[in-house]
């Protein structure tokens, strides 16, 4: 990674759910001095900057709208000055930045900003969306607000809180949790207290981390056939057939086109039939889609292409007839020439 | 064509019309055209001619229009099924997933 590259990390999760208690212990760990925090309150008076201690000038709350409706330009342009203020040498210096999203607020579309704005490109990395669950009201909390859920479906670490209240969490509330995203691991924190490299491997800009997330993805595996929620789904579409490059592009093409925002999240590593020996990783968020990234060799044995995704009312049916229609549409093209 | 497409096509439009929720019901007639009835519009969709530089035919209430291909398919038969529907256009993420 570029010594100027500087990874985001979102920490999200419901009202009360504990991203403010979490965000004040790391930040006085070590591992986290050098970090720059945006928070984000939904509100006329916000309180959360109060709680956290941080150096001012690496400190900017952002208020009086929810990052992922209102105030997405202004993410992407509060981005844009600290990185601005870190290259003239007017602010603390940091190598990490995290986003403290409100309570209320749909990361999704805050990824989107992230991975598209151009005045921010090139300079930041995703660096992976780390989820808090309260697990006194947590259950109930999924079941009844939607952002909740989808606050947990995209996330690649999910934090659960307040064991200290309600200590073990509910089995109903990790039953819940599995149906939305298998694929995330799922911690434990102790009054806000968390093993901080836990947190940092959830990034995808870590190379020493990526093995071990495409692996973290593909447990989602197991979990295939779990119940899935009437509207939120998450499943595995499995090739044994190497895909070739043209199909998966007119593949994510079309899913983006159809699905939109229903495409929560799309992480895969899939057996390109140009490169066998070195898999591709694809991810997207919504309608947004990174160029893939090869992996130098495959993680195991299994060269199988693996696509986790993860919907709103998206059936897995209608992916698996995609993907294979237009897969024996390339190749009957091909044999026509 | 080969038959396999044709068929994949017609499972396609199955699922399709499920994950879409729109109503209809998706047949292959004795001739081989894939004929969507019981839905907003009658559709039609042929191989086209192997002359013709396109590879499916598609009628939609009697008018006959060229698809280049299956992805082109879907998009017409979409956009004549469900009216609320809005395509999005796919964007490739500035920032990186993994540094190069």
């Amino acid at each position: 990674m570029r010594a100027d590259v500087i990874p985001i990390s979102i920490l999200t999760g419901f009202l009360g759910s504990g991203k403010t208690t979490i965000l004040r212990y790391l930040l006085r760990q070590p591992g986290f001095s050098r970090t720059a925090v945006i928070i984000n309150e939904f509100g006329e008076v916000g309180l959360d900057h109060e709680l956290v201690e941080a150096s001012e000038d690496s400190f900017i709350e952002l208020k009086t709208g929810c990052l992922c409706c209102k105030i997405r330009t202004d993410l992407a342009q509060t981005v844009q000055d600290l990185l601005r203020r870190r290259d003239a040498g007017n602010c603390s210096p940091f190598d990490r930045i995290v986003i403290e999203t409100s309570g209320l607020a749909d990361p999704a579309p805050i990824l989107q900003t992230l991975m598209t704005d151009t005045s921010i490109a090139g300079r930041v990395v995703l660096g992976g969306v780390v989820t808090t669950v309260d697990t006194v009201t947590g259950a109930t909390t999924l079941e009844r607000e939607d952002i909740s859920q989808k606050q947990v479906a995209v996330a690649d670490r999910i934090v659960l809180t307040k064991l200290d209240l309600n200590r073990p969490a509910q089995p109903v509330l990790l039953r819940r949790l599995t149906e939305l995203n298998a694929a995330a691991p799922v911690l434990s924190a102790d009054r806000g207290r968390i093993d901080p490299q836990c947190l940092l491997s959830a990034g995808l800009s870590d190379p020493h981390a990526r093995s071990h997330d495409v692996n973290s993805w593909l447990a989602e595996e197991r979990h295939s056939h779990a119940r899935h929620d009437a509207d939120i789904q998450t499943y595995t579409v499995v090739r044994k057939e190497p895909i070739g490059a043209i199909t998966l592009t007119l593949f994510l093409e079309t899913l983006a086109e159809h699905c939109g925002a229903d495409l929560l999240r799309l992480k895969g590593i899939v057996n390109i039939a140009e490169s066998p020996d070195r898999p591709a990783v694809i991810h997207g968020v919504q309608h947004v889609f990174h160029a893939p990234a090869w992996l130098k060799r495959w993680p195991s044995d299994n060269r199988s292409s693996r696509i986790v995704f993860i919907t709103r009312r998206v059936p897995q049916r209608w992916v698996e007839a995609l993907l294979e229609a237009i897969g024996a549409e390339v190749a009957d093209v091909s044999v026509a020439r | 064509m080969s038959e396999a497409p044709v068929d994949l096509a017609r499972e396609l439009l199955v699922q399709s019309l499920a994950a879409w929720r729109v109503a209809g019901r998706v047949q292959r007639s004795p001739d081989g055209t894939i004929v969507i009835c019981g839905a907003l519009k009658d559709i039609r969709i042929n191989p086209a001619p192997a002359d013709l530089m396109f590879r499916w035919m598609v009628t939609i209430d009697g008018r006959r229009r060229s698809a280049i291909s299956l992805v082109s398919v879907l998009r017409q038969v979409r956009k004549a099924l469900d009216p609320g529907y809005a395509a999005n256009r796919v964007r490739v993420a500035l920032t990186p997933l993994v540094p190069y």
